[in-house]
């Protein structure tokens, strides 16, 4: 095997391999533990920025094998699965320090960090799937590896919502897996490629095609939480923050966008996609969830309630610019996957440190704590107008290409969608930033702990702040090469000329 | 020697920014408050040493980002760089203890985005600048904390979000028609574009939100008397100029002629200047008379604005009217809000000379001779003047001067008035002092050193009106002076009470 | 060479069973171990000289047929026999340390545990109706002797059911078979089908065919004819009903699947083929329910087995007037998924007991906390669980994705729908017991911890379990024709 065959499997081994080793690893062996965890981290960053590099400059990346008679485990490393793989790469890192951090005095730490190093092997391996097939078995394992996480605390509310997630979750990979078992026998293993298979497709299989097409969004729609499949995501905020970050920024909600991005791309193809007449109500149901979940957030009273909600809502954007027929829209709905990442994952980790330092949940405790928790106040504060899209931040970046790249294609609609939902993220956010900075403490914080000199424990102040560091860098540094907006613009492109 | 343009304008904007950094230790509380009047002096340096006409091309920035000056530019960035350095020295003196350092951070925060949004041509770096300028003005209007401040930060953000928003989109349509992510290609393509009624729709209104056109002011009066002194003064001077600003160099000025919109925009002008006026001689607070005054002045410019939309010939002319009175108004203003903190020294001789450095800005603004606003108004007569405007409303216009003049002497009137009743005897922080009396000396004084023009609208020398525009600048005040005494007897000999 | 295997195999385990008759239970484990070690070789040096050469048939003391007992070796009985020695050993070695050797006639183990391996071995390799009478007598003689080693008035219930079930199944399988020796005049299935390609078909043996099978499914406990084996497999002690679930109804199934292959096509219809394929998915659909509801720990497994069962019956329909491809993966499938389902129920089974022994009570909310004293016995499960829900990567969703594949095929896409709704289902009672074991209760901290090789066993059936997803392609290639004859009788 050459090394072009190597990488991916190592990247995907490295992770594994950790898990494994935790579980070995006695349950008190915190520094061992540790060590391993940064140890594979660091090892995977390297390993995906050389990818990066390589694919770049045109390097392929892949293995495949016959795993079952007739289909083929196919890994493979493009410019898109190099896109998410950079993202849940770099945020493993910052997501293990965090839980590190947050986890210290908990019982079980060994199980967690063993799924949690699960988890990120199943991202890493939904990044670098090269057919369908693959595709599933990682989502499947993906869904088998949150399992633990959420129910972690093993409290009532944590079990019944473990319940919920794995209702929804497994139902969906039912229909995904129909869906990819009646085209693989209508069609054959059918590998992701540029510009997809169906272009000028038969007309008498146009009927399956569209069923097939409603259960692929179906199945997939269930993990990025389209409306109205997104009942689990709220309920699931009750597993420990390093979770809700990474399922929320990173893995689950991704993986099920990411999905629909490569159905759309690179099986079905844009144009055959458009010309089966599937786009326009993806958007409008991608616009409906946006607009939807955040208006619910509102009226959300817990702070990582109301997360979760936006983060449906903004998960949507990607689902909604894929949606829109037209280079640019494509550019900053996929752009957004790693914005709303790096944004997301700010604001989830802020919340955990107010939650684990001050004992704060609900936004209405949350009043002076910018005077007591200075860093994270600044953290969270950059996230959310990160959300709101003002410049020169993240968000402003995808809301102004997806909003030019809408107008090229004559969607004027969806410039409403977009200054409506950043007005109701205004609603919401602001108020929490108003509170942390301009109102005063009121009376003591419900349980209060300290750690010295800084506000909080060095592991859960300093991932925060990276990330928050990283919006803006990516907002203002956007047009440089290796830019996040610089990478989908190359996706796009290679996209659009196979 | 050539100060190289492009570094100061970066070293303009990105001193403020580091009060943030400077925040986070305790014990640089002092240092934050003596540099404040310090932070816009590379912004100073620039307006007046660079010459115009330099370029800074960031090509990594947002979108591909574009910083360059212009006459235009450089007026309202000299207006910002200095009225926020007196301002800042006004503050040094004025400011407690209390919430200091977030006070600071938001001041240069605010700052930061005011001095860049006048550099920037590229769309992504004013909007930016103009976003930071607006969320971080928040911070200065709900400074003190109570009720009241805490209503109007809300009234002011919401007004202020979905002004942000409606420029977004209109800043979104006009790139898709021009194809382009440059301010200076917005207008012609404008002008041309199908959807061009919605995209001067959500402009106007956009931008009109910050520049208190009519119905869209509500946040003004009540934002003005709650913030801090210094803070009002800046928000008057320089703030609500952006809304100005964003005006000229994204509607279709000079291209073509849109009669409708102009006319639109004169009527909005002529009923701000003339509502705030009826609005603003009934407050009992002098910041919220300053705050209507601030709205009636903008109605004027929007008037003028409104004029240059109607007749594209007209519009070069007017720019440097506008800019003009921008400047004028913006350093009268000033120095009449950081009135509004001073203390009366004890002695009489002392308390008359105070009450005349109070009154002459307010009556520069009036259109006293000599000063700058004589100047201003001469301008603006000659600018919109009948004969030389090719627009129906054109002959409307002098009547509606006339009435700005004598709304604009009952407002100072009024704040004088009420400001009377609210002095105190007492000692000054000197900072406080001096901070006021560079406001002063530079509203009347060194405006006539400032590269302004009139493009030959008023003869050389500009300070010394001609015998009949002696005439023309007094009679108005006559009027006002005569209507405020009349209101005065009225009042007294109804309730005997100060009304 | 091939002698030596072949006596191995069919002799070893007789031997050994007259051998562990004479000693107490210790000696007969040391023995047992011995005798573990043998079968796995030869069992392995037979699979791989069926790998190299392919298969061919056998006769027992160079008798030929009809009169002398023919074996046939092909690809799919070796790779049973591989599965046989893997499942067996592995619940053998289990049972050593697990069974308690102070009870005098727990020493009558070994007897009963070799009598049923040979009795495998004899249906897999049997290719003669009567021979595999004979085999799969011995088969249930020995699981009723092993079910009733409990020695308690349960067990000896359970067991009488299971006797009686048993019986009854083979007798109207003897019925069958003298009612095809009557139309045919040969007891061989190759001969028969011989008869069947020169001959159209005549109207009587489909009565035959249907006999069988019926006798059959109810030794495999198709549902409605399935009461007998939850208790019997919930009652008997772990290994037994490892063993149990994992071979010996598998073993009758292979039976009828030999049969509905060889003889369906000219004497079945298509009628009886969906009507299995209906008792099948009403037994997915009846034995998920029921196994949601139960309080014991075994007997979700144990319902869980009912309900896997029904899977196996699919492979009616899809290979009932289909395409030769479809065929092919339908019979793919259920092979694939006969052996994950062996080696994960057996992994099941047995990390169950360490659980049960830990815990020291068989109820499901029992297990709150156990993740932190037992955490490789619960992974055990876990991954085992993993096959049976036929979640990815394990073998029981290769199995479920070739099945899928032929039933959307062939058309009869409603088996897709009973597929994945089973799978469906099957999480729904896994998850349960996962679900307990996620509680946090910090009243209970009596827990016992069992010897590490109780753990190792189960963990490592589960991992092959698991790793039959990735070497899919490869064990079905062994089979290269499966089911079909490689030589003529």
């Amino acid at each position: 095997m050459t090394l072009e065959e190597w990488m991916p499997l190592f990247a995907l081994m490295i992770s594994l391999v950790a898990s494994l080793v935790i579980f070995a690893l006695p349950e008190k062996g915190y520094v061992r533990r540790t060590s391993v965890n940064l140890g594979a981290a660091l090892l995977k960053l390297v390993v995906v920025v050389v990818m990066v590099w390589g694919v770049f400059h045109g390097v392929n990346y892949g293995v495949s094998f016959t795993m079952v008679p007739g289909v083929t485990f196919v890994l493979k490393a493009d410019a898109l699965s190099m896109l998410f793989a950079g993202l849940s790469a770099v945020l493993w890192l910052l997501t293990t320090i965090y839980a590190v951090g947050y986890l210290e005095d908990s019982p079980n730490r060994r199980r967690f960090f063993g799924f949690f190093s699960l988890c990120v092997a199943s991202t890493m391996g939904i990044a670098l799937a090269g057919n369908l097939f693959t595709f599933f078995l990682f989502y499947e394992m993906l869904t088998l590896s949150t399992y633990p996480l959420v129910v972690h605390r093993g409290t009532a509310k944590a079990l019944r919502a473990g319940r919920t997630y794995l209702i929804y979750t497994l139902t969906g990979g039912a229909v995904l897996l129909f869906a990819i078992a009646w085209l693989h026998s209508m069609a054959g293993d059918l590998p992701f490629r540029d510009g997809g298979h169906f272009v000028g497709a038969d007309p008498d299989i146009h009927g399956s095609l569209i069923l097939i097409f409603i259960l692929l969004m179906a199945g997939l729609g269930v993990k990025a939480a389209l409306f109205p499949l997104h009942g689990w995501l709220p309920q699931a905020m009750v597993a420990p923050a390093p979770v809700s970050a990474l399922l929320h920024a990173v893995a689950v909600v991704k993986a099920g966008a990411f999905g629909i991005v490569r159905v759309v791309y690179d099986i079905y193809g844009v144009e055959a996609s458009s010309a089966l007449g599937l786009l326009e109500p993806l958007s409008w149901l991608a616009a409906f969830t946006i607009l939807y979940a955040s208006t619910r957030a509102l009226w959300q009273a817990d702070l990582k309630r109301r997360l979760a909600f936006s983060t449906i809502s903004q998960v949507s954007y990607i689902i909604l610019g894929i949606a829109l027929v037209g280079p640019l829209a494509a550019i900053g709905g996929l752009v957004h996957l790693l914005h709303q990442g790096i944004m997301k994952i700010t604001l989830f980790f802020c919340a955990g440190n107010y939650a684990e330092t001050l004992g704060i949940h609900r936004i209405d405790e949350m009043d002076g704590a910018g005077q007591r928790m200075p860093g994270t106040s600044l953290a969270f504060t950059i996230g959310a107008f990160g959300m709101i899209g003002a410049p020169p931040l993240a968000g402003f970046i995808t809301k102004w290409v997806m909003g030019s790249g809408a107008l090229a294609v004559d969607m004027d609609w969806v410039i409403l969608v977009l200054v409506g939902s950043s007005l109701l993220n205004a609603a919401y956010f602001l108020p929490i930033v108003h509170r942390l900075w301009f109102r005063e403490v009121k009376g003591s914080w419900p349980e209060e702990r300290h750690w010295g000199r800084l506000e909080t424990s060095p592991w859960l102040l300093w991932p925060p702040l990276l990330t928050a560091v990283a919006t803006v860098v990516v907002g203002v540094l956007a047009s440089l090469p290796f830019s996040p907006l610089s990478w989908a613009e190359l996706i796009v492109l290679r996209e659009s000329s196979p | 020697m050539t100060i190289p343009g492009p570094a100061l304008a970066i070293l303009a904007v990105c001193l403020p920014l580091l009060y943030p950094a400077m925040a986070l230790q305790t014990n640089w509380r002092r240092a934050m408050r003596y540099a404040l009047p310090l932070l816009p002096l590379p912004a100073l340096l620039l307006a007046l040493g660079a010459d115009s006409g330099w370029q800074l091309e960031l090509p990594w920035l947002l979108n591909g980002g574009l910083w360059a000056m212009d006459d235009l530019r450089r007026l309202f960035l000299l207006l910002t760089a200095v009225l926020w350095a007196v301002a800042g020295l006004y503050a040094v003196g004025y400011l407690e203890d209390r919430h200091l350092r977030r006070f600071c951070v938001c001041w240069g925060l605010t700052l930061a985005g005011n001095l860049g949004l006048t550099m920037a041509v590229d769309i992504g770096s004013f909007y930016g600048f103009f976003a930071l300028m607006t969320f971080a003005g928040y911070g200065l209007v709900v400074h003190e904390g109570t009720d009241e401040a805490n209503h109007a930060g809300r009234v002011y953000i919401v007004m202020a979000v979905l002004g942000e928003m409606s420029i977004l989109a209109g800043l979104l349509l006009a790139a898709s028609a021009a194809g382009s992510q440059l301010l200076t290609e917005l207008p012609a393509a404008v002008a041309h574009a199908p959807q061009r009624n919605l995209i001067i729709a959500l402009l106007v209104a956009g931008f009109g939100v910050k520049a208190g056109l009519p119905l869209l002011h509500f946040w003004l009066p009540l934002a003005h008397p709650v913030s801090p002194t210094p803070a009002s003064a800046v928000l008057s001077g320089t703030m609500i100029k952006a809304g100005l600003l964003g005006w000229l160099v994204t509607l279709p000025l000079g291209e073509i002629a849109l009669s409708g919109w102009g006319a639109l925009m004169v009527v909005a002008g002529g009923v701000g200047a003339i509502g705030a006026a009826i609005l603003g001689v009934l407050q009992r607070r002098p910041k919220a008379v300053l705050a209507y005054s601030s709205i009636s002045q903008m109605g004027l410019m929007v008037l003028m604005v409104g004029a240059a939309l109607a007749d594209p010939e007209r519009a070069p002319v007017l720019f440097s009217v506008i800019g003009l009175y921008a400047l004028h108004h913006g350093l009268a203003k000033g120095s009449l809000f950081l009135s509004a903190g001073v203390s009366l020294p004890a002695g009489r001789m002392g308390q008359t000379i105070v009450w005349l450095l109070i009154a002459l800005p307010g009556l520069s603004l009036a259109g006293l001779p000599f000063t700058s606003g004589a100047l201003a108004k001469l301008a603006m007569k000659a600018g919109l003047a009948k004969d030389s405007l090719d627009f129906e409303l054109a002959g409307y216009l002098p009547l509606l001067m006339t009435a700005g003049a004598v709304a604009t002497l009952l407002l100072v009137l009024r704040y004088l008035w009420t400001l009377s009743a609210k002095l105190k005897t007492g000692r000054n922080p000197p900072m406080l002092t001096a901070g006021w009396l560079a406001a002063v000396a530079v509203s009347l004084v060194a405006f006539w050193w400032m590269p302004w023009g009139v493009a030959g609208l008023v003869k050389a020398p500009v300070w010394l009106p001609a015998p009949y525009q002696l005439w023309a600048l007094v009679w108005p005040m006559l009027i006002a002076l005569a209507v405020a005494g009349l209101a005065l007897l009225l009042s007294r000999n109804r309730s005997g009470a100060r009304p | 060479m091939t002698l030596w295997l072949m006596a191995g195999l069919l002799f070893t385990p007789l031997a050994w069973a007259v051998l562990t008759l004479l000693t107490d239970f210790v000696w007969g484990r040391r023995v047992t171990w011995v005798g573990i070690l043998v079968q796995v070789v030869v069992s392995l040096g037979l699979w791989l000289t069926v790998a190299q050469n392919g298969g061919f048939y056998y006769d027992l003391g160079g008798w030929g047929a009809p009169l002398g007992i023919e074996l046939r070796v092909d690809g799919l009985a070796v790779t049973f026999v591989l599965l046989t020695a893997a499942v067996a050993s592995a619940c053998g070695l289990h049972a050593g340390v697990y069974i308690d050797q102070h009870k005098s006639w727990h020493r009558y183990f070994w007897p009963l545990f070799w009598f049923l391996w040979s009795g495998l071995n004899a249906v897999w390799l049997g290719g003669d109706l009567f021979n595999l009478y004979v085999g799969l007598e011995l088969i249930s003689l020995s699981a009723v002797g092993l079910v009733a080693l409990g020695g308690k008035a349960n067990a000896l219930r359970a067991s009488i059911r299971y006797l009686l079930a048993a019986l009854l199944g083979s007798l109207a399988y003897l019925l069958g078979v003298a009612l095809i020796y009557g139309q045919f005049g040969t007891l061989s299935i190759a001969g028969v089908v011989l008869w069947l390609d020169n001959h159209s078909a005549p109207a009587g043996p489909g009565l035959a065919l249907a006999l069988m099978i019926t006798g059959l499914a109810l030794k495999t406990a198709l549902f409605p004819l399935h009461r007998w084996l939850p208790p019997a497999h919930g009652i008997a002690k772990s290994p037994v009903s490892a063993l149990l679930s994992a071979l010996v109804v598998k073993a009758s199934f292979y039976i009828a699947a030999r049969l509905w292959l060889a003889f369906g096509e000219s004497l079945g219809s298509l009628a009886a083929a969906q009507l299995v394929g209906l008792l099948g998915s009403a037994a997915v659909v009846w034995g998920s329910w029921l196994a949601c509801k139960q309080v014991q720990l075994k007997q979700v497994v144990a319902y869980s087995s009912v309900a896997q069962i029904g899977y196996l019956f699919l492979l009616f329909p899809l290979t009932y007037s289909v395409s030769e491809p479809i065929s092919l993966q339908a019979q793919q499938g259920i092979t694939l998924q006969v052996i994950s389902h062996a080696l994960a129920k057996a992994a099941m089974f047995l990390a169950v007991g360490n659980l049960i022994l830990s815990v020291g009570s068989n109820r499901v909310d029992a297990l709150a906390g156990v993740s932190r004293f037992l955490p490789f016995s619960l992974f055990s499960f876990g991954l085992a669980g993993v096959s049976l829900m036929s979640l990815p990567p394990s073998g029981g969703f290769a199995a479920k994705w070739l099945l899928l594949q032929a039933s959307l095929g062939s058309g009869q896409w409603w088996w897709a729908l009973v597929l994945l709704a089973g799978g469906l289902l099957s999480a729904a009672y896994l998850f349960r017991i996962y679900r307990a074991s996620f509680a946090e209760n910090p009243e209970t901290d009596r827990f016992y911890h069992p010897s590490k090789s109780l753990e190792v066993i189960p963990m490592v059936l589960a991992v092959m379990a698991l790793a039959l997803g990735f070497v899919s392609e490869q064990v079905l290639s062994v089979m290269a024709l499966p089911f079909e004859e490689e030589g003529a009788p």
